[in-house]
């Protein structure tokens, strides 16, 4: 199904054909060690289930400083 | 997939566990663990006086409210946020206008100083001119400063926001450079308890990885978008965060091996490098283990 996917850390935002959260980081090369993941505004797990045109967020928890 | 604790809609899935937590659970589940570290490892008392070293990043406001909630009830600890400005525009300012702001809905005072008060020039200043590798200076310079505050605060002992992920990287990097003496400067408490004008540091979110202090953070909206610092890419540390959270992908818990191997053998490292004897900078008269502290070298070396 397609989704929207952002990865904050970048700023990439890009519409995505993907069945689960962990496909679309692997395909933005987002490892999931590093961030929190928000759908349509609410955080979630990895393993929450998506649907169509929902947004899936990355939140980069790397810190420097 | 639900809450291991409760079935409701879970937030987090635990690092080092199958476990995954919902928002109430899992905010339940951080304060413990901050307050069983402090408790293990005796990082302060009741009625002492605590500076906490605020840079405006989630980590070091995460442990400024944590400590906050915990230390409320005791009326008699006292704590006092100390914020260093480097000068690094774009970002510092930004995330010591957000350290200011938790602060005053905290009601925790905020004492500050910067580099360009101290030592008369920005860190940009200092790096657009010298060819040095920004973390080493802005390290040195930032612990100078935050003991020579403390001292003038009289406090008894200053917080800092290194979690779980930091002190690996630090650990695995001192091991790759054979730096060991290093490695026997970490642990959740540090210093020499009987030095007058070294101020003791401890680390209330030790055994907190990143992922789970920004959950909290972003829960407790105590995060900012401003939490990188833009001299921060390409260091060597930021490679090894990447080897190990990439190992750490493949083969979980790795993370949490290091620090639990490191913990056990930390007290044998400690031991073999006892310091004897503390030097004072003949310059400045700050501690130092040389005849002059890194920092009145540094100062003379830049232009
Ligand atoms: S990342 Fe390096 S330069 Fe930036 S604030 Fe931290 S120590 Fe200083
Ligand atoms: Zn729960
Ligand atoms: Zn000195």
């Amino acid at each position: 199904m397609k989704i929207i996917a952002i990865d904050e850390r970048n700023d990439i935002e890009k519409r995505l054909d993907v069945a689960s959260i962990i496909e679309a980081a692997n395909k933005l090369n987002i490892n999931l060690e590093e961030v929190i993941i928000t759908k349509n505004n609410e955080l979630v797990t990895e393993k929450a289930k998506i649907k169509e045109n929902d947004e899936i967020k990355f939140l980069s928890v790397i810190s420097g400083g | 997939m639900t809450c291991s604790r409760c079935r409701t809609k879970p937030v987090i899935k635990l690092p080092n566990s199958n476990i995954s937590l919902c928002k109430t659970c899992f905010l339940k589940y951080f304060e413990r663990k901050v307050r069983k570290t402090i408790r293990q490892y005796k990082l302060f008392k009741k009625g002492q006086h605590i500076g906490i070293a605020v840079s405006g990043g989630k980590d070091s406001i995460t442990t400024l409210y944590v400590l906050n909630k915990i230390t409320k009830p005791q009326r008699t600890t006292k704590l006092t946020a100390i914020a260093i400005d480097e000068g690094i525009k774009g970002y510092r300012d930004e995330t010591l206008k957000f350290a200011k702001k938790v602060c005053k809905e905290l009601k925790i005072p905020l004492e500050t100083t910067s580099y360009k008060k101290e030592f008369g020039k920005t860190l940009d200043q200092i790096l657009k001119k010298n060819d040095i590798k920004p973390c080493t200076v802005c390290g040195v310079f930032r612990r100078y400063l935050l003991n020579k505050l403390a001292q003038k605060l009289k406090l008894d002992i200053i917080a800092t926001g290194h979690n779980l992920d930091d002190e690996a990287q630090s650990i695995l990097m001192n091991q790759f450079k054979n730096n060991i003496t290093a490695s026997a400067r970490l642990g959740p408490i540090t210093g020499i308890k009987s030095d007058k004008k070294f101020i003791r540091r401890i680390k209330p979110l030790y055994f907190l990885t990143e992922k789970e202090i920004m959950t909290y953070a972003y829960l407790k909206n105590l995060a900012t978008k401003y939490d990188e610092c833009p001299y921060a890419k390409d260091s060597y540390r930021d490679e090894m965060r990447t080897l190990i959270n990439n190992f750490d992908r493949k083969y979980p818990s790795s993370k949490h091996s290091i620090i639990n191997s490191f913990i056990e053998i930390l007290p044998l490292l400690k031991k073999n490098h006892k310091k004897t004897d503390i030097n004072y900078c003949k310059s400045c008269g700050e501690p130092t283990s040389q005849e002059e502290c890194k920092t009145c070298k540094l100062i003379r070396e830049i232009k």
